[in-house]
């Protein structure tokens, strides 16, 4: 059996053991924490999103109507914000002003909404949306949740019902009386009494 | 003491796996000396890891940049506070931090029930320290706060500016207060199961800290709410970032065993069910870690990848595998001893409301890791935002505040009709006229109606239950109405603390409905323009721009706009809204910039303006959010933490007892006289 001042000897002489032991030295690679996302370059992430003006285009919404659609985009630059948002807010981001430019091109040659997400959509994939578009495999992603609501409102329900069935057996029933003796009754009456 | 902290580290891991070792042992042996020596190697790590913090805030404190965290996360500048704060603003001091406190709590934890729960403690102290064991050996092999440079920079790279903020400063601590706090719940579920004592006596002794880790929990949800609103400069507090929802995950879980296990206490039922909860809420605390180290899913808040996050998901595996194994080989110890009488009853009504919340906890869970499996079945990266989160969510919460009414208003084990029309009548009225009300004032938006309609129920409930109550005291005592609502509150803390929190929750939601009516405007002003536009409430605001300044204070550049606000033609003061790039000692840029965002705020509405950048010399390109309420969800927040208080503050031994009378007898055949005293 260790005794203590062995205890006390040896646990010190294993943490001298343990931070002696030789450990990978990495100088140059200093630890970046992230709060506004990786801020890629544009050059990095961004692709032209352009479609042919439609004949005799005009704008095709207003600048809030534009704005609105600006919160279905997706900003690329990895800050998990939407492009009116990041580019409202952070000048450091030269995505978000790219892809806004790309919004105003698209506006301004008399494409809907629908069209536009669209050809984001073609150009940088289903990730440029801010929500999964409502069809296929996203529709599980959508419904599971009340999917999963449903089962366990079911799952409750048979249980409620087996409960109760059970207790119907086995249980105590419901006493008319009062489930206390008169002399308990009075010794909380009195503790109450003498509670206030 | 640098030196001295890093050593420490050692013998903590040392010693928590001591402890762990001979705690189990002793447990099984029923070895009353090892069982001791496990309980000490317990407070020896707490010493040993006290150490090595102090250590670390020495190396904070004395600039030392020859060790790599001190490097990364400060510099010469830096302001003190931020200096000791930055002690949590990278990885693995946090990851420090988080095994300072659980050491703390674990002590506190032994220390208080060093002569209760003598059967289940030597389990306890097993199960603490072998989690203790996984930091300490993650912070020492992984992510070591005290790893060295080959070389010693002439100053460091500072704090990110983001993490330069009051709330930062507070928010981190209670959040990982919170998440730590579930550790001792879980250890004590473990220990239950394993020695098999199944029965109340483990749900008494975590109570207190489940309440615990909930208000922490709370306090730093809320905080990171505010910090985010007034830091990060998006014009909101709440994104559904992965991180801010892996915050929410184990709250919405301990609210449900908040709940449940008033249900376990009083009718000896759902016995599986809190425990299932109790692991969960301890499960998803390590899983949000994982999500914030591991780079698995991208976050506005992600540390840096490390190697750390295999170790969290190594940790997780086994930890569910431990437990699902454990529950699985005791179901019949966890049968329970009553059965429900009613789907009308109290304890129907708190298995819906476990339902909703655990719900909820799904959806935002299923969201968070949408991505992943989307990309995993369909090879197709997606991405999961607010969207889809509120449109997933914003009919459970509903649902979840309509039951939120109707809970404390049915009896336990079973409401007659008469019950239920005496409790229902004033409650139901009011919602009914409250959402005609907000009806006819225009608001047509179907969850924010919605929203205030069931607010006002459980707002009806609650006046209803505290006048019920304040009566039967006025009444019996012949006490006056101001005195009988304290004394009324002292009484029964639970059950009238847990209305506070419901009474927070309505402000917050009400908040939250407020963004319905939010407007935003994108504005460029030159020096001399102004701008006017016109919010929900039908106010006309106009900005006039005072030009841009630029300067230096501290340690960072400013550029400025101040703009001078009118509302309806009526001066309005002054908002001002900063662009900071933060620089070290010698000058050079550290970060990107960031935003000072400039908040004019009444209960009505916030104007927050953002300064989002300068085109040429002095055209500011700005945007203003009119943001309606969102005073409210700080006092909402606030609401909700003081009756978390309420609820933990304790009761003394003679009131204990006799609620404790009270509560065994069945509600229904309570004398008429004092029927609103007696239950939760």
């Amino acid at each position: 059996m260790i005794t203590r001042r062995q205890l006390v000897l040896a646990i010190p002489a294993l943490g001298l053991g343990a931070a002696a032991f030789p450990r990978r030295i990495r100088a140059a690679q200093v630890a970046v924490q992230t709060f506004n996302g990786p801020m890629a370059d544009a050059g990095e992430v961004y692709h032209p999103v352009t479609l042919p003006s439609k004949p005799g285009a005009k704008p095709s919404m207003t600048d809030a109507e534009r704005d609105e659609l600006e919160h279905q985009i997706h900003c690329q630059c990895g800050c998990n914000l939407d492009v009116y948002t990041c580019r409202t807010t952070d000048f450091a981001c030269s995505v978000s002003p790219a892809m806004h430019a790309d919004v105003m091109g698209l506006v301004a040659g008399g494409h809907s909404a629908q069209e536009i997400l669209a050809a984001f959509r073609s150009v940088y994939g289903e990730r440029v949306l801010m929500a999964p578009v409502r069809s296929g495999f996203n529709l599980l992603g959508y419904t599971m949740p009340f999917i999963a609501l449903g089962a366990g409102a079911i799952a409750v329900a048979a249980l409620m019902r087996r409960w109760k069935s059970h207790a119907t057996v086995v249980g105590t029933p419901l006493s008319p009386h009062v489930d206390a003796t008169e002399s308990e009754l009075a010794a909380l009456d009195a503790a109450v009494r003498h509670d206030r | 003491m640098i030196l001295v902290g890093e050593l420490s580290l050692w013998v903590a891991l040392l010693m928590a796996a001591w402890a762990a070792t001979v705690s189990f042992a002793g447990g099984q042996m029923r070895r009353a000396d090892l069982i001791e020596s496990g309980e000490r190697a317990i407070y020896a790590t707490l010493a040993m890891v006290v150490l090595a913090s102090l250590g670390l805030w020495t190396a904070l404190l004395t600039h030392d940049f020859s060790i790599k965290y001190v490097a990364s996360f400060t510099s010469a500048n830096l302001p003190k506070i931020y200096t000791i704060t930055a002690f949590w603003g990278g990885q693995s001091g946090s990851l420090l931090f988080w095994a300072l406190i659980l050491s703390i709590y674990s002590a506190i934890a032994l220390w208080t029930n060093r002569t209760r729960n003598r059967e289940l403690m030597p389990y306890v102290s097993g199960t603490l320290a072998l989690i203790l064991v996984f930091f300490l050996a993650t912070i020492c092999l992984g992510s070591n706060p005290f790893e060295r440079l080959d070389w010693i920079p002439a100053d460091g790279r500072g704090l990110n500016p983001q993490l330069q903020n009051p709330g930062m400063a507070i928010h981190p601590p209670n959040l990982y207060l919170g998440y730590v706090g579930t550790s001792i719940p879980f250890a004590f579920a473990i220990a239950a199961l394993l020695t098999r004592r199944l029965d109340a006596e483990w749900l008494a002794a975590v109570r207190r800290w489940a309440l615990l880790a909930w208000f922490f929990n709370t306090v730093g949800i809320v905080l990171g709410m505010w910090w985010a609103y007034v830091e990060l400069g998006w014009g909101g507090y709440w994104a559904w970032d992965p991180v801010e929802n892996a915050s929410l995950l184990p709250w919405l879980v301990n609210t449900a065993f908040l709940h449940s296990i008033m249900v376990q206490e009083k009718r000896g039922m759902l016995r599986k069910w809190n425990v299932t909860l109790v692991v969960s809420a301890f499960l998803l605390s390590i899983f949000g870690t994982f999500i914030t180290r591991s780079g698995v899913i991208s976050s506005v808040h992600s540390f840096a990848q490390s190697p750390v996050g295999k170790w969290f998901a190594a940790f997780l595996v086994v930890a569910i595998a431990v437990t699902a194994y454990l529950v699985s080989t005791r179901l019949n110890d966890l049968k329970s001893n009553a059965q429900l009488e009613s789907m009308i009853s109290r304890e129907a009504a708190f298995l819906y409301n476990n339902l909703v919340l655990v719900g909820i906890a799904f959806s935002v869970l299923w969201g968070t890791l949408f991505p992943i499996i989307s990309e995993a079945v369909r090879g197709n990266k997606i991405t999961v935002g607010p969207p889809f989160f509120n449109t997933v969510n914003i009919p459970l919460g509903l649902l979840l505040l309509l039951l939120t009414g109707i809970g404390p208003l049915i009896a336990w084990r079973r409401a007659s009709v008469a019950n239920l029309r005496r409790q229902f009548i004033i409650p139901v009225a009011t919602a009914i006229t409250t959402g005609l009300l907000f009806f006819a004032l225009g608001v047509h938006n179907l969850p924010a109606l919605l929203s205030y309609t069931f607010g006002a129920l459980v707002v009806a409930t609650v006046v209803q239950e505290f006048y019920k109550g304040v009566i039967a005291r006025h009444r019996m005592y012949g006490e006056s109405r101001l005195i009988a609502l304290p004394r009324l509150i002292a009484r029964n803390r639970r059950r009238y603390g847990g209305y506070i929190v419901h009474l927070g929750v309505v402000v917050v939601f009400a908040a939250f409905a407020g963004l319905a009516f939010k407007r935003e405007f994108d504005l460029t002003l030159n020096a001399g323009d102004s701008r006017t536009v016109t919010d929900a409430w039908g106010h006309r605001w106009t900005f006039l721009s005072q030009g841009i300044s630029r300067y230096n204070v501290l340690n960072r550049e400013v550029t400025a706009i101040a703009l001078d606000v009118t509302r309806d033609g009526k001066p309005a003061g002054v908002i001002t809204s900063e662009k900071r790039q933060h620089v070290d000692s010698r000058g050079a840029p550290t970060f990107e910039p960031s935003t000072e965002v400039g908040i004019k705020g009444s209960f009505k509405q916030d104007v927050y303006v953002v300064l989002a950048g300068v085109r040429g010399v002095d055209a500011a390109e700005i945007r203003v959010t009119f943001n309606p309420l969102v005073r409210w969800v700080w006092l909402g927040g606030a609401l909700m933490a003081i009756g978390g208080l309420v609820v933990m503050w304790p009761q003394a031994d003679r009131q204990r007892v006799q609620s404790g009378y009270a509560a065994v007898l069945k509600p229904q055949h309570v004398p008429e006289r004092i029927p609103d005293l007696v239950g939760a």
